[in-house]
């Protein structure tokens, strides 16, 4: 040892758990809509009845995410200055993101309300005007982790793509679960085609997630002093290597890619499943290895 | 922001009309703008931590939470060991990462003075400022309910007093002025000595400055022999090391 700090004052973590909660039900939200949308804007008709329960399950989960990101203020009753006009920031990707927090459920219920009709057209144009709100609503706290420069963890170009691939992840995941628990349900069943695409979309996003974390070690690991602190940490960390890399990616990977468990569906329940849990686990060391680099 | 929530002619005011008697005959005169800076010359610094004990009594800090300290680094084995100390304070960046990411309107910058204060009537407490500063300066105030940090005794400064840690400095290591007066202590000490920033990289451009400042203090982690150890038993070097309150956000 060099040198021994005599003393010094760490501040603490200023979040809680709601904060990755909060990044973990809008991504589930996002990743929901888009796979609505490809039924009914991009006319895949495949997922045609996918589109209803997870238009439904994304405006459900985008109503628990605004409450945990407001029981997480430390002035919750002033919740309502980030939608005044004149105090937008525009340098803050905070201040973007209550407003699209604001009107993307609006636009989301509009939209239900469409399928649920059944009017097709205008289903159509709403899908497509929604999309890129939901696509924006989970890219901007992607962007306001890369836009902290003093974290080296965070502040990265990489962040707000990886947020979006496993936003879009943790909806399928989640899909999943629902097509299978609507198909014991359902008198008519659905098509089995149907898994095996939604199963085809998660080993392409998982191996994009993978690329995008192999990504971040090399360019940690060559970094600054903060940057190569960051990364030991995160390896250390055994939320992030056992609970995220192990379980939540590499265990699934293996069971919707062999031969033997790809084509069982309490094989692709339980990947699903490990899935939805290690995206989780992804939002909270994404927030907390950050705060684990002393600054002072 | 409306006119009347604007600080007017230096005073904090919230709210409130201006509450300095001003001249009914004439135009009050604008004030030349100033540019708040303080050097901290750690040749002179004994390490008494008097500025963060004047600090805390001078703005209430809660216990267990500190504006601004004083850290303190061992060096070296007998008998070739020495002692290093760093104050730490909001460093009033002109580029300011925690006013670029703020949600609402608390944390601004005044136009008049350049120093950094708190709306804490604003703040609606999301930690996001907190979590973007380089240096570590902000914190939970825990009676407030805000984000709270150095703000260069804003109330003082306004009176035409200096900073309460700047008078409470036994041997004179702390020097406060204006960095735009030529004429002023601290133009004139800057002008002379060789003066650092902490984290200049980050290119906030602080307005606290630093003579002989020791490069382990500056706040980065230092890449050394025992990088590994010293990173992941960073806990044991911190004063109390079973003290979890650091992370209690977890």
């Amino acid at each position: 040892m060099e040198a021994a700090v005599l003393y010094n004052v760490p501040h603490e973590v200023p979040w809680k758990v709601f904060i990755p909660l909060y990044f973990y039900f809008t991504g589930l939200s996002a990743g929901s809509f888009i796979l609505s949308t490809l039924s009914t804007v991009f006319r895949i008709k495949l997922f045609k009845p996918m589109a209803l329960p997870a238009a439904i399950i994304s405006f459900v989960l985008l109503l628990l995410a605004p409450a945990c990101l407001i029981l997480d203020l430390h002035q919750p009753l002033r919740f309502w200055h980030t939608l005044v006009p004149e105090y937008f920031n525009r340098t803050s990707a905070l201040s973007f993101g209550s407003w699209l927090l604001t009107a993307y459920p609006i636009a989301n219920l509009i939209y239900i309300y469409f399928i649920f009709v059944k009017s097709d057209n205008v289903t159509r144009v709403l899908g497509a005007i929604t999309v890129p709100l939901a696509i924006f609503v989970h890219a901007y706290t992607g962007f306001a982790f890369a836009l902290v420069r003093a974290r080296a963890w965070w502040h990265s170009a990489l962040m707000p793509g990886y947020f979006l691939t496993s936003a879009l992840l943790s909806g399928i995941a989640l899909l999943v679960v629902v097509a299978m628990i609507m198909d014991a349900l359902r008198k008519e069943k659905l098509d089995s085609q149907l898994f095996k695409s939604l199963r085809l979309m998660m080993i392409g996003i998982l191996l994009t997630d993978l690329f995008w974390n192999a990504s971040f070690w090399l360019t940690l690991l060559v970094s600054t002093a903060d940057g190569y602190a960051s990364i030991m940490l995160a390896f250390h960390e055994k939320l992030y290597t056992i609970g995220e890399l192990l379980l939540g990616m590499l265990v699934p990977l293996v069971l919707l890619i062999l031969p033997w468990t790809k084509d069982n569906k309490v094989w692709l329940c339980a990947a699903s499943l490990l899935i939805i849990g290690g995206v989780f686990l992804m939002r909270y060391s994404v927030v907390f290895i950050g705060f684990d680099v002393p600054l002072s | 922001m409306t006119d009347i929530l604007k600080p007017k002619g230096g005073a904090i005011v919230v709210g409130v009309e201006d509450a300095r008697p001003s001249g009914k005959t004439s135009a009050p005169e604008q004030p030349k703008p100033k540019r708040w800076g303080m050097l901290v010359d750690q040749r002179r610094c004994i390490g008494c931590h008097s500025c963060t004990i004047a600090c805390k009594s001078e703005n209430n800090v809660p216990l267990g939470y500190w504006r601004s300290w004083v850290k303190g680094l061992q060096t070296g084995n007998f008998p070739d060991a020495g002692n290093l100390y760093l104050r730490r304070l909001c460093n009033h960046c002109d580029v300011a990462p925690c006013v670029q990411v703020r949600p609402g309107q608390a944390r601004v910058r005044r136009e008049e003075d350049g120093g950094g204060v708190m709306y804490y009537g604003k703040c609606i407490g999301c930690g996001m400022c907190i979590s973007a500063c380089p240096y570590d300066a902000r914190f939970f105030n825990p009676i407030r309910h805000t984000a709270d940090k150095c703000d260069f005794c804003a109330a003082r400064i306004d009176q035409g007093l200096k900073p309460a840690c700047v008078e409470a400095c036994v041997s004179r290591a702390l020097v406060f002025g204006d960095l735009d007066d030529p004429r002023s202590e601290i133009s004139i000490e800057l002008a002379s000595i060789g003066a650092s920033v902490i984290k200049p990289e980050l290119g906030t451009k602080p307005k606290v400055f630093y003579v002989q400042a020791d490069h382990r203090l500056m706040g980065r982690i230092q890449f050394s022999n025992d990088f590994d150890r010293q990173i992941l038993e960073y806990d044991k070097y911190i004063p109390s090391p079973k003290a979890s309150y650091w992370k209690k956000g977890r």
